[in-house]
């Protein structure tokens, strides 16, 4: 199968505007009378998701209802930049904006988003008949306020999970020389010294046979935030770091000198552990952001790495960007002894999950069509075609989905893992201060990959840094 | 002579455009960098908190090293472009078959848009798939990591800012000799004066303001560089090209520290405009006051 | 002086122009390859293209409008900076103001602002100040005319001035002896000798407006947007579309490359930044 993920799709979204005449039309027609002369402007990240919202479901929506509907789509570091001016100067440009999951709690600690769970029930005559709560997946908690209240309708979800190449663990050759070497059987880690040693296994069986092929990836940007989110979301939680060694209940603790863990000797040895896998790890990891590993992986170039859930589909499944598909496996992340029964037993979590929602500003001037518009995309009926053009699942009854279960089998089982696993994994810590304290510290990460400052120095550097910014910021008393 | 009134509406426009767009929020700018405001801070509204801001760059090692490394690039790459422009200018100045397309060819950097040229550099530096590191290391074995080498880091930008903006340093320089009179050259043939001396006492006093012209440009331009950066290597690895632009950039856009973000901006204005006074003051202005 | 060799002259110019045109070329190349062979070995040659992201970039209505966006804030605003910056060194020139030079020095200063910072006031200007009604300036195509004239007024200015300072002022005293208006004056005598001047102040303020990023990325939501922000849309999480984001750079090209080759007989003799002639 050749997917379509990209934007300008007027086929495909031909196709499904004409085959979306669900048999509640007249709830929306009727709902959605007052606003016909609303134009509905969003605002998210260009991914491959949001495109299907601005390429699909806009347009549908517009044809069922009459409200047209403008979506912006923009790059990473924009999305946010734009949303923060628009709500901070009140300004009510946007009706709807894409939360990033990791923004969430800064927008609620500022009260810009609009409680969608109390605007439905005070309006009682805009509830769509298939729209429910109940629909979504536990990844919509995430979106939840204090009061258990929904402020964002979730659209993208996904786990970044272990990646490997079923080609290269199932080559016979591959596994008597791993079997010879290492006296196990290859098959995917579970534990970091398993991953380390297939790794070391598989640079070498690179190097000896002349082959562009390393034994794993590495998102370790020496500019770029994604490294740091590499560590504390993907790594250090496998070493039971949680909420990346920030103590909330603690005075906001980061160094362990006042109760926090970023420097403990946990987080020291997932630092050196994450370095040693670097070091093995093709030589572009070094400029890496989440969308190079995943082209390092769909290149072929890594037998097994840790991927974001977003690029498990194209790596997986389409060949025009892929040299891998159809032989990449998925499993959970590798773990230190101990940490799966203490996840299990709900204490922290293994990964990050990862996603975003749409909600609408709590400046928007036209909250009650917006809202339709969120209530339509939250749909279950619109999911299954939504995930097949862009892996992702909000919903509890797209994985029963016939289209979708064709899909996992492409994808190595990756819904099934989402779908089973999912609650292992967990999304940013609930701090509102977010972006601050990682920008602060993550210079600081950035010479430890370089090698200017020893990972023991360096994390303990960084502890001491996110506390004065916390500080500074007044969160740390 | 006709009256000043004349002057004064021809100057309005222009006047009213940067007043609105340039001055106002510029006058913002200073009036937040005195306000302590993070909106994801635990107060998030502005409160003034006097000089502190002010106070604290001096001792801020993150703002001191941008400073640094936009010093080093600004001079690397200032005085690269110059030299090269200046003997590429020396060149054309020249008849010989085929020069207008060279010269044609070698003006068009200039019309890439700065955040192209990073990202097409981008991808010719990665390491070990980029074109460049491929080849160095198939014919001379030499590793090129942009992502681990701060002086390779460095470098490429530097090459890539004298590789966009010299046609731009080229253009101005053969303008100005082309306007050079000819006398002084052919008397000083006549005094025997060898190439170098004719250089240091005939030329380079006589096209001096169009160098510093130029150099005023690329200063202004190369102290407030963003996009090509941003993209090639987003102020990696370490902080090693951590530029002023881009450490603003990352102080207001992600961070949302508007408070000190303005700061920083105010300071680097200011140094900006003090080092381009200088260098106007000392170069250009008494040139025209004789003349006028 | 001693006659150069011509083949090695030319041996020169070839290699230079080689190393000038190599990132250019590997812009083209990067657009007629397929995503696929994006990450393996390169090589310098394409034997195979591949037309895709062309058809791909063609068809894309959302694209077609942020080029007509583009092309019109530029022209846009390269003739206003270049009528604005020849009026206000024609005034510097002939005028005694006091504190002339440093109403000069001034408008150069308004290039110098880091732009990061200066978004959010012209952020909250634009779509609390600057209004009337509902319209706002914040996503108009006017409003980014004017934006841009903060960095390209000054540009214009300080490449006008040694031009039109060049100019003898015998020339202009001698119409208005003879009874002529400003009006006349200015566009009967002054342009027609400025013109080389006038056409590259166009064009290079054309170049940085068609060029801008930032500013455009912040300043324009749905109406204005540029075709430089329509390609951050294609650096996104999950993988940039290095195909598409060249292809669309060749087309930001295209258009450069004619105005460009239109006047590129005047940029010399336009250019005489400060030269010593006056």
């Amino acid at each position: 199968m050749n997917f379509v993920l990209k934007v300008g799709v007027s086929a495909l979204a031909m196709a499904v505007a004409s085959s979306a005449a669900y048999a509640d039309d007249s709830f929306w027609k009727e709902a959605a009378k007052p606003y016909q002369d609303v134009t509905l402007r969003g605002v998210t990240e260009s991914t491959p998701p949001s495109n299907y919202i601005r390429e699909v479901l806009a347009p549908e929506f517009e044809e069922l209802t009459g409200i047209r509907v403008d979506i912006e789509t923009t790059s990473w570091d924009q999305m946010y930049d734009k949303a923060i001016k628009d709500m901070e100067a009140g300004t009510g440009i946007y009706d709807m904006i894409y939360i990033e999951q990791d923004i969430v709690y800064s927008y609620l600690s500022r009260d810009f988003l609009t409680d969608t769970t109390k605007l439905l029930a005070d309006n009682p005559s805009l509830k769509a008949p298939t729209y429910s709560e109940n629909n979504f997946t536990t990844f919509a908690n995430y979106f939840r306020g204090e009061n258990d209240h929904l402020y964002g309708i979730p659209m993208e979800a996904f786990i970044k999970i272990y990646l490997y190449r079923t080609d290269l663990f199932n080559d016979p050759d591959i596994k008597a020389a791993f079997k010879d070497q290492t006296g196990r059987d290859l098959v995917p880690a579970t534990t970091h010294a398993e991953y380390a040693e297939i790794a070391q296994f598989f640079t070498t069986w690179g190097k000896d046979h002349d082959m562009d092929l390393w034994g794993t990836t590495a998102q370790a940007h020496t500019g770029h935030p994604a490294s740091w989110y590499e560590f504390f979301e993907s790594i250090a939680p496998t070493f039971g770091i949680y909420n990346w060694g920030i103590d909330a209940n603690n005075n906001y603790a980061a160094s362990v000198a006042n109760g926090g863990a970023m420097n403990s000797a946990e987080a020291k040895e997932a630092m050196k552990w994450w370095l040693s896998m670097r070091d093995i790890a093709p030589p572009e990891s070094n400029a890496s952001t989440w969308t190079e590993v995943g082209t390092t992986f769909g290149a072929g170039r890594a037998a097994q790495g840790l991927v974001y859930g977003e690029n498990a589909g194209w790596i997986a499944a389409d060949e025009t960007k892929s040299l891998v598909v159809g032989n990449v496996g998925v499993a959970l992340p590798p773990l230190q002894d101990g940490i799966l029964d203490e996840v299990e037993g709900g204490t922290g979590y293994i990964g990050y999950y990862d996603g975003g929602a749409f909600g609408i500003p709590a400046t928007s001037k036209s909250q009650e069509a917006a809202m339709l518009f969120l209530q339509y995309i939250g749909q279950d009926q619109v999911q299954p075609d939504w995930a097949v053009a862009a892996p992702r699942v909000t919903n509890k009854t797209t994985y029963d989905d016939p289209k979708v279960q064709a899909m996992n089998d492409e994808l190595g089982g990756y819904y099934d893992l989402l779908r089973d696993k999912g609650y292992l994994f967990a999304g940013a810590p609930a701090y509102p201060f977010h972006a601050q304290v990682r920008e602060a510290t993550a210079p600081i990460l950035y010479e430890i990959l370089t090698g200017d400052l020893g990972p023991e120095e360096g994390l303990d550097q960084m502890a001491a840094k996110a506390e004065s910014e916390l500080t500074d910021l007044g969160y740390r008393k | 002579m006709q009256s000043n009134k004349l002057g004064w509406i021809l100057l309005a426009p222009t006047l009213v455009i940067l007043f609105f767009f340039g001055v106002l929020p510029f006058l913002y700018v200073v009036f937040v960098s005195f306000h302590q405001w993070n909106p994801f801070a635990a107060s998030p509204e502005m409160i003034f908190n006097g000089a502190e801001n002010f106070r604290r760059i001096v001792f801020d090692d993150a703002f001191l090293n941008s400073l640094g490394v936009t010093a080093a690039f600004v001079v690397f790459a200032v005085f690269s472009e110059l030299i090269i422009g200046y003997l590429l200018a020396q060149a054309f100045m020249k008849e010989f078959p085929g020069k207008s397309l060279f010269r044609t060819i070698h003006t068009l950097p200039l019309i890439m848009a700065p955040i192209i040229v990073g990202s097409v550099w981008k991808l010719m530096t990665t390491p070990s798939i980029g074109i460049i590191p491929h080849y160095l290391d198939e014919w001379f074995g030499i590793t090129m990591n942009i992502g681990t080498s701060a002086p390779v880091a460095f470098m490429t930008i530097v090459i890539m800012d004298i590789w966009h903006w010299t046609p731009l340093v080229t253009l101005t320089l053969i303008a100005a000799l082309v306007s050079l009179p000819r006398d002084p050259f052919e008397q000083a043939q006549i005094d025997g004066a060898n190439k170098a001396q004719t250089f240091w006492h005939i030329t380079l006093p006589m096209i001096t303001p169009a160098v510093v012209a130029t150099v005023f440009i690329r200063l202004m331009d190369a102290m407030r560089t963003v996009d090509e950066v941003w993209m090639l290597t987003g102020g990696g690895p370490g902080s090693s090209t951590r530029f002023l632009g881009v450490h603003i950039f990352k102080e207001v856009f992600p961070k949302t520290n508007y408070g000190y973000g303005s700061t920083i901006s105010v300071i680097v204005l200011y140094l900006t405009i003090v080092v381009c006074w200088l260098l106007y003051v000392s170069m250009l202005a008494p040139r025209k006051n004789r003349k006028g | 002086m001693k006659k150069r060799n011509p083949l090695l002259t030319t041996i020169f110019w070839i290699f230079i122009s080689l190393l000038t045109l190599f990132p250019i070329y590997w812009l083209f190349v990067i657009s007629v390859k397929p995503a696929v062979q994006l990450f393996s070995t390169p090589d310098l040659i394409v034997d195979n293209p591949y037309w895709g992201n062309y058809t791909e970039v063609l068809g894309n209505r959302l694209l077609r409008s942020y080029m007509i966006n583009s092309l019109v804030i530029s022209t846009g605003n390269a003739v206003l900076c270049t009528v604005l910056g020849f009026f206000t060194c024609y005034a510097l020139s002939r005028f005694q103001f006091r504190g002339k030079e440093s109403i000069f020095f001034w408008t150069i200063t308004n290039r110098m602002a880091p732009p990061a910072v200066f978004l959010l006031p012209l952020f909250l200007l634009m779509t609390q100040v600057y209004r009337i009604g509902d319209f706002t300036l914040l996503d108009t195509r006017i409003g980014m005319i004017l934006v841009y004239c903060t960095f390209n007024l000054p540009f214009a200015i300080w490449t006008l001035r040694p031009t039109i300072d060049a100019i003898p002022r015998e020339l202009d005293e001698a119409a208005y002896v003879d009874g002529a208006s400003p009006w006349k004056v200015i566009t009967e005598i002054v342009v027609p000798l400025c013109r080389p001047g006038l056409a590259v102040t166009l064009i290079l303020t054309w170049v940085f407006a068609w060029n801008e990023y930032l500013l455009a990325a912040t300043l324009t939501n749905f109406e204005a947007r540029t075709l430089t922000t329509g390609l951050s849309e294609y650096v996104t999480t999950t993988g940039t579309e290095w195909g598409i984001m060249a292809t669309i750079s060749v087309f930001t090209l295209i258009p450069a490359l004619i105005v460009f080759g239109l006047v590129q007989k005047h940029i010399v003799a336009g250019l005489t930044f400060g030269a010593v002639k006056g």
